[in-house]
């Protein structure tokens, strides 16, 4: 095989992959980039017009944009480790010999979490949180506890979204965890437990080791997604009340699309592109390297 | 009637410059001849006006061979949808207009001026008669600048839905007259027992600001903007009314900022409230014994007074002519529209569930006996504000950001003067962005 022909077969192979990632993935972040450095309303077409980096100013000292990202990354540091502990927790029990079909059942459980599609998480939560018809406030109630404005009070309203976050990725985050945990060898796990029955230390010194490539694959995926996270929350709260479970993404939608200024929610997407590039690049260099 | 009709047509005709004679003569099936198989795209909204509209529909097809593609949505994806239409010359043959977005989609010419269609005999229907809209309607749906665009096809009103059983009980004979007495009377003595006088849907979206935010601004005096455009909700007025809605708050359900017109519609008709002020499209709904626990203690009357008078809340939508769409479509969507908003067919409409605006139909005999909303919904047509929300373009812009801080408002987050000063403060930066005042843009809302 030629050189000559040798490329073309590389080409013929990667080159439909490389052209339509570019074309879907590359071409419309290019496009959002050009929008970012205009003033670009859709319902001002008239206007449109080359401003530098002015949009990126705008968003940069505008502070319900910080608002917005606080209120995500309070979400992410709430909801993700809550996720890691509870995920961590069920693969280790499903790791477990013995249990048989439950843990069969267990396992196919956990995968409808994750395929039930967002935005009916946040239709379900409208109506399992209703105030007064909602089934959480009438099993409450049976409790003896007062019902609880779920959707109508702003706290309240970020704790259930927290809620249906860690109740749809905590599967994900123990499927994952399980597949690592079935990557420690056999041989050295059953050393560990016959010199010593602390499960902790087993943990940290054996199968953890084990997990990283899982852990900082479910950091990153977990982050960019939290930092998208859209649907859910559009359909259960529209981002209210008031502020309260507006996060960067319903902010990104609100302006792009019921306000119609793309220009400024292009620089919004890509700023927050770069945050989730960097926080990706952090995970990657803190964790590989000090473990 | 039919002979009344008859005779409005023609004159229209008349003063069209249009032969009588031809006037006689013009039918759908013969103007829709050349448009035969012509297929018409247009939003509707998941409400009874459209239902209605819908079902009404297969005639229209049969008589015309005009295809109308309806496409779905619930009412916060339509304007979204439409300007991505628009923008990228899309499909939609047919414009959906919220009476706020009119404004917006004149300038930037997205739909047509019916002149061209009213001015071409063989579009025209003799029977038009534009007069017979109601005129606050027609101009506040349909018209920007002084010119019509649009003709009114789904309408409301604010009017006040009351459960006349709960009142009784509670010894009233009457509904609240006046906002005062709703605070004063009503409210403290209907308010017990884990049920409420009123519920006020303020969800933060429209309904926040054109149903909660606005509606209190008016009666009391208030105004988004003055004659100069510029931010009226820090006078007296707009604080008196401002102030008021966040007191009243006490006889209105926990939570009520999540509450949209679906919780609060479900609210009286599970006996919840004691009374609502929602769109008269809602009528159907509370109406119906499957919907409704109280349709059979279901009255309406007129919102309530404010030191301003009434003002109630006026929404509804028009229909237009899109300029993307081409010359056979533009000609097959007039008619539709035309037909669609006709007064021959206002009564069928009105069976059906939908809220026709032309006056005639509510003036035969019976209607008033047999939809009990009717005299309420003249009544509010005559006494509207065609500018309860600006219509002119920046409107998307500023009801974000009535919507945000309306809501922060009604949950303590800042106070009701804090709050109004800030939406003030953005809502100029919105206008001065767009022109209004270095004059490139005339002070029309």
């Amino acid at each position: 095989m030629t050189v000559r022909t040798r490329r073309r077969t590389i080409f013929g192979f990667l080159g439909p992959a490389v052209i339509s990632l570019a074309l879907i993935g590359i071409g419309p972040l290019i496009y959002a980039f050009w929008t970012s450095l205009h003033f670009f309303n859709l319902t001002k077409l008239k206007k449109v017009k080359f401003i530098g980096l002015e949009n990126y100013g705008e968003v940069l000292t505008d502070p319900v944009f910080w608002e917005a990202m606080g209120r995500t990354f309070t979400l992410l540091i709430i909801a993700l480790p809550l996720q890691i502990a509870l995920g961590l927790g069920i693969a280790l029990i499903l790791h477990r010999p013995g249990l048989g079909i439950l843990k069969t059942l267990t396992r196919l459980s956990l995968v409808l979490p994750m395929a039930t599609t967002y935005a009916v998480v946040g239709l379900l939560g409208q109506v399992m949180f209703n105030l007064k018809y909602g089934v959480v406030n009438q099993l409450l109630g049976f409790l003896g506890i007062d019902p609880i404005n779920w959707i109508g009070d702003p706290f309240n309203a970020f704790a259930m979204i927290i809620f249906w976050d860690v109740w749809q990725w905590t599967p994900f985050v123990a499927l994952v965890l399980l597949a690592g945990l079935t990557t420690v060898p056999g041989e050295i796990e059953e050393a560990a437990r016959l010199e010593t029955k602390n499960w902790w230390v087993v943990l940290r010194h054996v199968q953890l080791p084990f997990l990283v490539p899982g852990l900082v694959a479910v950091l990153i995926l977990r982050t960019a997604d939290t930092l998208k996270l859209f649907d859910m929350v559009f359909t259960l709260t529209r981002g209210g009340p008031g502020a309260s479970t507006e996060f960067i993404s319903l902010m990104i939608q609100r302006v792009g699309f019921r306000a119609f200024d793309q220009g400024l929610a292009s620089a919004q997407a890509i700023i927050l592109l770069i945050i989730t590039i960097i926080l990706a690049q952090a995970y990657i260099r803190l964790f590989y390297k000090e473990v | 009637m039919r002979y009344r009709t008859s005779v409005c047509g023609l004159a229209l005709a008349a003063g069209l410059g249009l032969g009588v004679a031809q006037a006689s003569e013009w039918t759908l099936e013969k103007a829709a001849a050349p448009y035969a198989g012509t297929t018409v795209d247009v939003v509707f909204l998941l409400r009874p006006g459209y239902e209605a509209a819908e079902a009404m529909l297969p005639e229209f097809e049969e008589k015309t061979g005009i295809k109308v593609n309806i496409v779905k949505h619930p009412y916060e994806n339509a304007l979204g949808e439409q300007v991505r239409d628009f923008v990228a010359g899309g499909d939609f043959d047919i414009a959906l207009i919220d009476l706020v977005w009119i404004g917006n989609f004149a300038e930037n010419e997205w739909i047509v001026p019916i002149d061209k269609f009213t001015s071409n005999p063989d579009l025209l229907d003799p029977e038009l008669d534009l007069e017979d809209f109601f005129p606050l309607v027609l101009n506040a749906f349909g018209g920007w600048g002084g010119t019509i665009y649009g003709l009114p096809f789904d309408n409301y009103s604010g009017l006040l839905f009351y459960n006349d059983c709960m009142l009784k009980e509670a010894g009233f004979d009457r509904p609240p007259e006046t906002w005062q007495e709703v605070m004063d009377i009503y409210g403290p003595a209907l308010t017990r027992d884990g049920r409420y006088a009123y519920a006020l849907q303020s969800k933060r979206n429209e309904t926040q600001s054109a149903d909660s935010f606005a509606r209190f601004l008016w009666p009391f005096g208030g105004s988004f903007l003055d004659e100069n455009f510029r931010s009226n909700l820090l006078s007296p007025e707009s604080q008196a009314g401002l102030n008021f809605r966040q007191e009243l708050m006490k006889y209105m359900p926990e939570g009520i900022v999540s509450y949209d017109h679906a919780e609060t519609v479900n609210a009286l008709a599970q006996g919840d409230v004691a009374f609502i002020t929602e769109w008269s499209a809602f009528y159907a709904t509370l109406k119906n014994p499957e919907t409704s626990k109280i349709a059979d203690c279901l009255k309406i009357a007129p919102e309530p007074r404010g030191p301003a008078g009434r003002k109630p809340a006026l929404g509804g939508f028009s229909l237009a002519v899109t300029t993307q769409a081409d010359e056979k479509e533009q000609a097959a969507a007039w008619l539709f529209i035309q037909w669609i908003t006709s007064k021959a067919n206002a009564l069928e409409y009105l069976e059906r569930g939908g809220v026709p605006a032309r006056q005639s139909v509510y003036q035969l005999p019976g209607i008033a006996e047999k939809y009990d909303f009717v005299p309420a919904l003249v009544e509010s047509w005559q006494d509207g504000v065609p500018e309860f929300r600006p219509r002119f373009a920046e409107w998307p812009e500023i009801t974000e950001i009535v919507q945000e801080w309306g809501t922060k408002m009604m949950l303590g987050e800042v106070s009701v003067e804090e709050g109004a000063r800030i939406i003030g403060e953005q809502m100029e930066a919105v206008l001065e962005e767009a022109g209004y005042y270095a004059g490139e843009k005339p002070l029309i809302q």
